[in-house]
């Protein structure tokens, strides 16, 4: 983000609303700390500009100054609309597209963080019965990651035996998805979060779990997981024993695919066991 | 729509926060979906949404909500939230009445959801849980302030800004609702509950 001096007041909206909590007031202007900046565009977006000539807005604090008073603009504003998001070349263009979610991933052409997940199952057939899949998700809630956490991540769950997902920003920034290695140009960036989206057989599924546990105290940051699975036919959940027996905890609250859309994947792909009992 | 999936809070706070979303599948039934997404904004709005997602814009950021939905295309993503599971009953009756035939997906309590969905004869797909937070958690913020962030999984409502509005109600500067309105801007995807916001804020300046 960039931050135009002559028009910054140092009023201090845009700190606490900078998501990685790296902007700061030094001599009476907002900074940013590049390094650690993610490219957001949280404080552009979330701080309405009032345009106010910022020659007058000093002069009004220092009046309202003289007074004891102090300059206190809604927590929505930016007084002088200072903020301006940058044009980004590459790699650090992959800061806006992993944590700015209404900014579409090249890649994919998606938006938000780019995953599949359940959210088309009943269309797509992506997860088929008998299968898990894992999202892992580097540097949510709030702390942002480096994409190098990420490699390190993925490298441990290629070796316990996962597929990574084909239409998904991070796997389009493998050199080989085999082993789970990124570009080595893009190791550096730091993102808000990025996901790495996997399946794997049932039965590997402990194994995935006691990597990711192992793994998760090799970064710097922070991971959150989730399982998903297609149900059974009576809406069970698969998953629901082996997540137990390896020590993790189902949440209580779940994303549900109610199974409305259509054509259902065995529709389009088998016609003669079109799951007509279902929805 | 990862970005419901790890919402943290008590069983009870849960139990107000149900987020419902329009997914297409490329090269499937995504071509043309944009009247359909439309249409299932609307039957949402006649339920009594706390807010309103579409194409980047929220309740509180997007105007009035007939001017959101009639901006949305085949490319725009769309949910709304509910404090209220019987307006989730509702909507559901609705969609499967109206056989939009794009998938739809909701987040909230597993077994209330899926309460919902038997009650329309309908057995869930696909199901997706999280398992919570590993690694540096150390670094992270307090409960009372996750329960209020993670309600945006991008991460766009950061834990500095929460501080500051629980700062603020507490201090008497603003409500609980002000402050969830306030809270409520960064998230584009109008997944954040400003119900369950104002009651997290209020109990937050209880235990001041």
């Amino acid at each position: 983000m960039q931050i135009d001096e002559e028009k910054c007041v140092g009023c201090g909206n845009c700190v606490p609303v900078c998501t990685m909590g790296v902007i700061s007031v030094v001599d009476g202007r907002s900074r940013v700390n590049e390094e650690e900046c993610v490219e957001c565009n949280t404080c552009y977006r979330t701080l309405r500009s009032e345009d106010h000539n910022p020659t007058l807005v000093r002069a009004a604090r220092w009046v309202l100054r003289q007074f004891r008073l102090a300059y206190d603009p809604a927590p929505d504003v930016c007084p002088t609309g200072a903020l301006t998001p940058p044009t980004l070349t590459w790699p650090r263009s992959l800061r806006a597209t992993f944590s700015d979610p209404t900014i579409k991933h090249p890649s994919t052409g998606t938006g938000g963080r780019g995953t599949e997940e359940i959210k088309s199952n009943d269309v797509t057939g992506r997860l088929k019965p008998g299968e898990i899949g894992f999202v892992v998700e580097l540097g949510r809630p709030g702390l942002g990651a480096r994409l190098r956490d990420l490699q390190t991540v993925a490298m441990a769950l290629a070796e316990a035996g996962v597929r990574f997902e084909p239409k998904n920003p991070v796997t389009h920034l493998m050199t080989d998805t085999a082993v789970g290695i990124l570009r080595e140009d893009v190791l550096n960036e730091k993102v808000m979060s990025a996901i790495i989206e996997c399946r794997a057989e049932a039965e590997r599924a402990p194994g995935v779990l006691a990597t990711l546990r192992r793994v998760a105290s090799e970064i710097e940051s922070v991971l959150s997981a989730g399982v998903a699975a297609r149900c059974g036919p009576d809406g069970s959940v698969p998953y629901a024993e082996v997540v137990r027996a390896s020590g993790f905890t189902l949440s209580l609250n779940a994303k549900t695919n109610l199974g409305l859309g259509r054509p259902l994947f065995e529709e389009r792909s088998e016609p003669a066991q079109t799951s007509a009992g279902r929805a | 729509m990862t970005n419901t999936l790890h919402r943290q809070g008590t069983p009870d706070s849960l139990a107000g926060d149900y987020i419902v979303f329009l997914t297409p599948a490329g090269g499937i039934n995504r071509e043309g979906c944009g009247e359909k997404k439309r249409r299932f904004l609307r039957l949402a709005l006649s339920e009594g949404p706390v807010n309103l997602g579409a194409d980047g814009k929220n309740l509180f950021t997007g105007g009035e909500p007939e001017q959101m939905i009639a901006a949305v295309t085949d490319e725009s993503s769309v949910a709304a939230t509910f404090s209220d599971p019987e307006a989730v009953r509702r909507l559901v009756g609705h969609l499967k009445r109206e056989s939009l035939g794009i998938s739809v997906n909701i987040s909230g309590l597993a077994e209330e959801v899926d309460g919902i969905l038997r009650s329309h004869g309908i057995v869930r797909h696909s199901i997706e849980h999280s398992l919570g937070v590993l690694g540096r958690i150390e670094r992270l913020p307090t409960r009372q302030v996750l329960e209020i962030t993670t309600m945006c999984g991008h991460g766009l409502i950061s834990h500095n800004f929460a501080r500051k509005m629980i700062d603020w109600v507490k201090l008497g500067k603003l409500t609980p609702r002000q402050a969830g309105r306030y809270l409520a801007r960064p998230c584009v995807c109008g997944a954040f509950n400003i119900d369950r916001a104002a009651d997290l804020l209020t109990k937050a300046v209880e235990m001041a």
